[in-house]
């Protein structure tokens, strides 16, 4: 289709295919509507008279993709009393619940969203904050029911749903907006105490009326105490923290140089002579705690968008009652001995044990098992396996918290709870700079106490709030900042602060095999081009396949959508249990399977996976599947190599794959099969050995060694518990922004030494000076506020790298 | 000059109202979302009678 031909929809921006002539009339102006799912949200936006969105909209709105019906009943869900109690607050007159909104572009959907559904009777409150896609819903549950707002959200063509926060979270949130205020009130403090700086330095060059000092300093004293008790009081608290457990950091000289300055300040007022640093205190509060916002905020923002990936999903079981009739319960509910009926595509709920039906399970979030397992009366399925064949009905053996994955959930704990903390380059470097500063300090004062001991206070005040770090405070955080914004940029979110600085010192990367380094989905290799003969047969098998979830089927549903074959209608069809299918068209018998259930002789090749087609006994075609790597893991390992990492492999696959793939990504060191808590030992050992690893993994089994090791990434299609325990999270499909990654977090310690180096030096610079008496307010505020802003702008580097 | 003893005092009570304001404005959750506060004032509140008709007919349709 020729590009100027192509009309763009309205409402989503997608393209609009031809002959298709769907229009809505928006703002004065028929529109072009790509879908009936956009016609249907754009109608209802117009008619609800709600075009505003239209005219202030400044990104496209979600394309407008309706439900199955089958997903509306997921939804009903819901409204599972037992369900609710996991997410939803009751305050007897209301309900609230925190939702996640999928597809909020601008401020426009938000206003929009606020408009529409929440004027519904029964919506009390609606808040919807566009920065983190989330809405705060109260609702009346006696006139409208949960699963009908989140349908209303779908109407609109966003997807709501509820979501987990974790304690991390409120906690960001809370220490936020307490930041906040005391960064506003110090700002708004500082404007005025600089105000009287300024007159009481115009002193330094003229005269000015006694009266008026004295009259300014009280001013500005009264101004600096709410800074000095309210704003600072953070860096008190952690000052006394460190004292308490026998370390010292940053914020003790911090704290020294404000309580000393503040207090000589004091003195000074009262007694009417002297020097008064006020808005040094003022300043100096105010720009560390800007530094500390900022940091805070980019960490709050990675938080929130990580743990927006952790949809709550209704967990229930259709437990079967003595007459056989089906109930849908919280699996939570359940007990040893109910019997439950595991559908096709769904998750089993519980440990337990096969009583009628035989399927294929899926173990892959369990094991690494990259190929479901078939299974039959009298076997044992586990809790969180995905049911790929016919529907089976399990005895239930253990639920809750004794199924595996509970236990596994508890070696996780315990891993976390044993995890060393990591110490950074600030907390080191501050150690030494506190003591050699308060021995400079002290012998400063010793010295002139001896010569002029009217002098020796006021000097030593001023060595301490000219030296005072203010500029090595904000080195880190400013530069931390920056390359974690840039990170989330790239498609890593980052979130616990130590991860740049260890990502730095990597030289070991542990990781996992299915759905890390390759896609976790079977493919169809094909090296050699089809005839139609070929197609014809391969049209076959894919239609056999066409209605089943087992991951060779879904090879087969993508090779007949990329080769566009149509589909064959057979008479019947009949699933063999791990062995493969059987249909029957016109008289004549298909199979499509193993080579054993095909009787032909298999001819394997290398490690894949051979499917046989025959039609009445003769062979008509061999198909190989195989886990594809990821398309950038060669890449990420040859980059990997470069910077001298050595990838290591540690799967819970028992295949020969794994050898495989090792050998196709160069990789020496690989451990195959490994269970959850032998995993969790290898990376234990690899660290006791000292080498600085990173683990990456996304299954339920990587969650207890992704607590455990010093750096973790979880991929975000992995499982809740891996993107839980990980410090961050690689969002999409692809390896390369992880050494994207790492080449910021290089570049990001540079910045931070250079911000290092220059502080110290500064301080280094105004020592003697402040040491020989020689430092004025003025020139200590100067110096400490330009100092800052150097470091500050060449963190900004860090956006630019 | 013996004014600035007058207007620094009234300066400051504006001081003091502008951080009370601040403080209600953390509270109440302004500065949450920075995106969704700066274009709200571009959005009509009411919206005309014709259209309001509309609208109860497209939630009856839905």
């Amino acid at each position: 289709m020729a590009s100027n031909s192509s009309i763009s929809c309205y409402h989503c921006g997608e393209d609009v295919p031809k002959n298709l002539n769907l229009e809505v009339q928006i703002l004065g102006q028929k529109r072009p509507m790509c879908c009936q799912g956009c016609f249907a949200v754009a109608n209802t936006i117009i008619e609800s008279g709600l075009s505003d969105y239209y005219k202030h909209r400044t990104a496209i709105g979600p394309s407008g993709a309706q439900l199955v019906p089958e997903e509306l009943e997921k939804l009903t869900q819901y409204d599972n009393l037992d369900i609710q109690a996991e997410f939803v607050a009751d305050s007897g007159e209301y309900k609230e619940v925190l939702l996640c909104v999928e597809g909020i572009a601008c401020a426009a959907c938000a206003w929009l969203i606020e408009k529409q559904i929440g004027n519904q009777d029964g919506v009390l409150r609606l808040n919807v904050n566009s920065t983190t896609q989330r809405a705060n819903l109260h609702w009346d549950p006696t006139k409208l029911e949960l699963s009908q707002i989140l349908q209303d959200f779908q109407n609109l063509g966003y997807q709501a749903l509820p979501f987990q926060t974790d304690q991390q979270e409120a906690f960001y949130k809370k220490t936020y907006r307490q930041h906040l205020t005391r960064l506003g009130v110090a700002g708004l403090a500082t404007m005025q105490v600089m105000m009287f700086a300024f007159a009481l330095y115009g002193d330094f060059f003229g005269e000015m009326d006694a009266q008026f000092i004295g009259y300014f300093r009280w001013v500005s004293l009264l101004m600096a105490t709410p800074v000095l008790l309210y704003s600072a009081q953070p860096f008190y608290v952690s000052a006394y923290r460190a004292l308490r457990s026998g370390s010292l950091n940053m914020d003790l000289p911090v704290s020294i140089a404000l309580l000393g300055a503040y207090s000589a300040s004091l003195y000074a007022t009262v007694q009417g002579h002297g020097e008064v640093y006020f808005e040094s205190v003022s300043m100096f509060t105010f720009l560390l705690l800007l530094g500390r916002l900022l940091e805070l905020r980019a960490r709050r923002k990675a938080s929130e968008s990580s743990t927006n990936l952790l949809k709550l999903i209704p967990k229930v079981a259709n437990r079967l009652d003595t007459s056989g009739n089906i109930e849908v319960i919280a699996c939570k509910l359940l007990k040893v001995g109910d019997i439950v009926r595991v559908r096709l595509g769904e998750t089993v709920s519980a440990d337990g044990i096969i009583k009628e039906g035989h399927c294929s399970i899926d173990e892959s979030m369990l094991n690494g098992e990259s190929l479901p397992l078939p299974k039959t009366v009298g076997d044992q399925v586990f809790a969180g396996s995905i049911n790929h064949g016919q529907s089976i009905d399990i005895q239930v053996v253990a639920a809750q918290q004794q199924t595996f994955i509970a236990q596994i959930l508890r070696l996780q704990e315990q891993a976390h709870n044993d995890k060393a903390s990591v110490a950074s380059l600030a907390d080191t470097v501050s150690r030494y700079f506190v003591a050699g500063l308060l021995v400079i300090a002290s012998l400063c004062y010793g010295y002139w106490s001896i010569y002029s001991p009217d002098d020796a206070f006021w000097i030593t005040l001023a060595v301490l709030v000219a030296t005072c770090p203010c500029a090595l405070s904000l080195a880190t955080p400013a530069a931390l900042t920056i390359a974690t914004q840039r990170l989330s940029k790239h498609g890593v979110l980052v979130k616990t602060p130590h991860v740049l600085e260890s990502l730095a010192a990597l030289n070991t990367i542990v990781s996992d095999k299915t759905g890390t380094l390759t896609l976790g989905q079977l493919e169809l290799c094909c090296d050699h081009s089809l005839s139609s003969q070929d197609l014809k047969h391969l049209s076959i098998a894919c239609s056999m396949e066409a209605r089943s979830l087992h991951p060779i089927a879904l090879a087969f549903t993508k090779a007949s959508k990329q080769y566009q074959l149509s589909a064959i209608k057979f008479d019947s069809i009949s699933e063999h249990s791990g062995q493969g299918l059987q249909a029957y068209l016109d008289n004549d018998e298909y199979r499509l399977g193993s080579a054993h259930f095909c009787h032909v002789r298999p001819s394997p090749r290398d490690t894949m996976i051979e499917i046989v087609l025959c039609c009445n006994g003769t062979l008509l075609g061999r198909y190989y599947f195989k886990d594809q790597l990821k398309q950038d893991a060669i890449e990420f390992s040859q980059y990997l190599k470069q910077r001298n990492i050595e990838l290591q492999m540690l799967s819970g696959d028992t295949s020969s794959q794994v050898f495989s793939y090792a050998k196709l990504l160069d990789i020496s060191v690989v451990k195959a099969g490994a269970m959850p808590k032998q995993k969790l030992e290898y990376v234990n050992e690899l660290q006791l050995k000292n080498h600085k690893l990173m683990m990456l993994g996304d299954g339920v089994n990587d969650g207890p060694v992704l607590s455990a090791a010093n750096l973790s990434m979880a991929m975000s299609h992995g499982t809740d518990l891996a993107k839980t325990s990980a410090d961050s999270i690689l969002l999409g499909d692809r390896l390369m922004p992880i050494a994207k990654a790492i080449e910021t977090s290089i570049f990001c310690k540079k910045i931070i030494r250079q911000n290092m180096t220059w502080a110290i030096g500064y301080n280094v610079l105004i020592l003697p000076l402040a040491a020989t008496g020689n430092i004025t307010p003025y020139i200590a505020a100067l110096g400490m506020s330009l100092s800052s802003l150097i470091v500050l702008s060449n963190s900004l580097r860090l956006n630019k790298h | 000059m013996s004014i600035i003893f007058v207007l620094i005092p009234i300066a400051l009570i504006f001081v003091a109202i502008a951080i009370f304001v601040f403080i209600w404005a953390v509270r109440s959750e302004q500065f949450d979302d920075l995106d969704r506060q700066g274009s709200n004032i571009l959005f009509d509140e009411d919206q005309p009678p014709l259209t309001k008709k509309h609208s109860t007919k497209s939630d009856d349709e839905l």
